[in-house]
């Protein structure tokens, strides 16, 4: 009998299969759909007089009677082109309001595929669509939604290279990324191409939005609304970055900002241009579950003038842009891997392992400085957690030879610290940092395991849950 | 709400990066302050902010942005006054 693994990889391409068909089958009967009630429509004894189609006014019923959209509202969504950059917890639940509405093109952009890990928020992929680019599951679960509205699909991540020709196909810009250097590259392409942004971000559990260059004047100009250079003029260091696989994210607080993000969209789509002149004072919305109040709105100021993108004296151009003089992942900084620690201070995960399995009771100390919640998850016997967190805010100051906590003080002195993390790099900043404490003797060995705990689940004990 | 400072301080509110850096949601510091001062008397209290967190972060004082003073001859300073709600607002770019 054939392996179960090679039976699953044929049963799993055969469903790929069928369900293509499927996808191809559903859209085409979408299209026919439309085609059926437009005839119903023109079969009619008198002319049809009314701006929207029959069906239109069926669909958007709920919405066509709200002063904000209206049929002129309305008609201004069909003919608007919205672009969504990135397709994952953000672009989901926005691009699904959006088809929902009733846009009538709808741009999206991502490179990633689908995977189990974006499911508990990402709500329009599922676990059939799992190793599907993150572009043709949402563009098919929109086109489900709503047939009448066309999705563009870009599959592909966006560069200083391709923005301008894809952003200039759209009239608003929502900003899904995750990354600073998107939210740099993006901010920038829509300055240069007078689109209003609709800037979205969530880790953990906070969220922010606000709505930028809206209205979205030419740089140089006062009339315009600031830019994200203008809010965040300076990237945070890249050793503070985090991304969700890091930090962790809750599926509804990014689903949160997500919804908002979609109707701020359509708020500036459905409202058209504006009837004054005046241009509204932006502000920045703050949604945290953590604190007592859960929104916060903030009052920001117009544009900077010495702004690099919009302000007076910006020289940044669509060419600049295009031929790379702009380097976003040289500004935003590069995370470079930690090497503090000499060889000989760090010893490999199977070292440790035969070194116990020797040696059974050595005296020694294993210092875990995952956070708590990874600790918990899965750890190696015997080890003791102290937050790498924790630590940065331990003072070394004034009180060298200080014995911490976990640090017993039967421990020979000896007798070595060990010092592990999820990858190896808090780790080794760890142990330097119990050196400059001089914790113990000369004679004691303070040191990592390298490459922590991925490499202890590669090495050591394959079954051990690695997030 | 965040607790009401003490008399004689303001409130400084931390967000995102800013609360995860402190392991605190808010802090009273003594009043008055000039602003031009906020960024070294929190890493005094938290030693690394200012490079980690801080220059890179957008400050509200009472929920309206302002712009931190970099020199002391700045002619636009402000000064924290005693109740007053300072935030320090990070950059979250993921999503």
């Amino acid at each position: 009998m054939e392996p179960a693994s090679s039976r699953a990889e044929q049963l799993r391409s055969r469903i790929a299969k069928a369900e293509a068909e499927l996808r191809e089958l559903r859209s085409q009967l979408s299209r026919v759909e439309a085609q059926e009630k437009e005839e119903e429509a023109s079969g009619l004894d008198s002319p049809w007089k009314w701006p929207l189609q029959p069906h239109e006014y069926e669909r958007y019923a709920r919405q066509l009677i709200l002063p904000h959209v209206g049929v002129a509202g309305q008609v201004r969504l069909k003919s608007a082109a919205v672009l969504v950059i990135g397709a994952g917890g953000l672009g989901c639940p926005a691009a699904a309001y959006l088809a929902g509405a009733g846009v009538g093109v709808l741009g999206l952009v991502d490179g990633d595929v689908v995977e189990a890990s974006n499911l508990h928020r990402q709500v329009a992929h599922s676990h059939t669509k799992i190793g599907m680019k993150k572009v043709d599951s949402l563009a098919d679960y929109c086109t489900n939604l709503n047939p009448h509205t066309s999705c563009v699909r870009h599959a592909t991540h966006l560069t200083p290279e391709n923005a301008a020709d894809i952003v200039s196909k759209y009239d608003v810009v929502l900003d899904c990324t995750d990354h600073p250097t998107s939210r740099y590259l993006i901010s920038d392409a829509c300055v240069l191409l007078q689109k209003p942004l609709v800037s979205a971000s969530a880790l953990r559990t906070d969220g922010q939005l606000i709505v930028l260059n809206n209205p979205p004047a030419p740089s140089g100009t006062k009339d315009g609304g600031p830019c994200y250079r203008c809010v965040f003029p300076r990237p945070p260091p890249p050793d503070s970055v985090q991304s969700c696989g890091e930090g962790g994210i809750l599926g509804p607080v990014v689903g949160v900002m997500g919804v908002l993000q979609a109707l701020e969209a359509l708020k500036l789509v459905a409202a058209g241009p504006p009837s004054s002149p005046e241009v509204p004072a932006p502000s920045l919305l703050l949604f945290s579950t953590a604190g007592a109040s859960t929104f916060r709105s903030m009052r920001m100021r117009g544009r900077r003038p010495d702004c690099f993108a919009c302000g007076t004296s910006s020289s940044l151009t669509l060419g600049a842009l295009q031929s790379g003089m702009v380097d976003y992942v040289l500004f935003c900084g590069l995370r470079s891997p930690v090497r503090i620690l000499a060889p000989d201070e760090r010893i490999t995960a199977t070292a440790y392992n035969n070194m116990l399995t020797d040696k059974p009771g050595l005296a020694h100390v294993l210092l875990d400085v995952r956070e708590r919640e990874h600790y918990t998850i899965a750890s190696i016997p015997g080890a003791v957690n102290v937050p790498f967190s924790t630590l940065q805010r331990t003072d070394t100051g004034g009180k060298d030879g200080a014995r911490p906590d976990w640090l017993p003080e039967s421990l020979p002195a000896d007798a070595p610290i060990y010092v592990v993390c999820r990858v190896g790099n808090d780790s080794q900043l760890a142990a330097r940092k119990f050196k400059e404490m001089r914790l113990g003797s000369d004679r004691r060995f303070i040191g990592d395991i390298r490459g922590g705990m991925e490499a202890w689940k590669q090495e050591v004990d394959r079954t051990i849950p690695f997030i | 709400m965040a607790p009401k400072p003490p008399k004689g301080h303001f409130n400084v509110l931390y967000f995102a990066s800013a609360a995860s850096f402190t392991s605190m949601e808010s802090q009273p510091l003594p009043a008055p302050l000039p602003l031009r001062k906020l960024f070294d008397a929190l890493d005094e209290k938290h030693p690394g902010m200012k490079d980690n967190i801080l220059n890179s972060s957008l400050v509200t004082v009472n929920l309206t942005y302002v712009d931190v003073p970099e020199k002391d001859d700045d002619p636009n300073q402000v000064i924290i006054e005693e109740g007053d709600e300072v935030a320090i607002i990070p950059p979250v770019s993921s999503g």
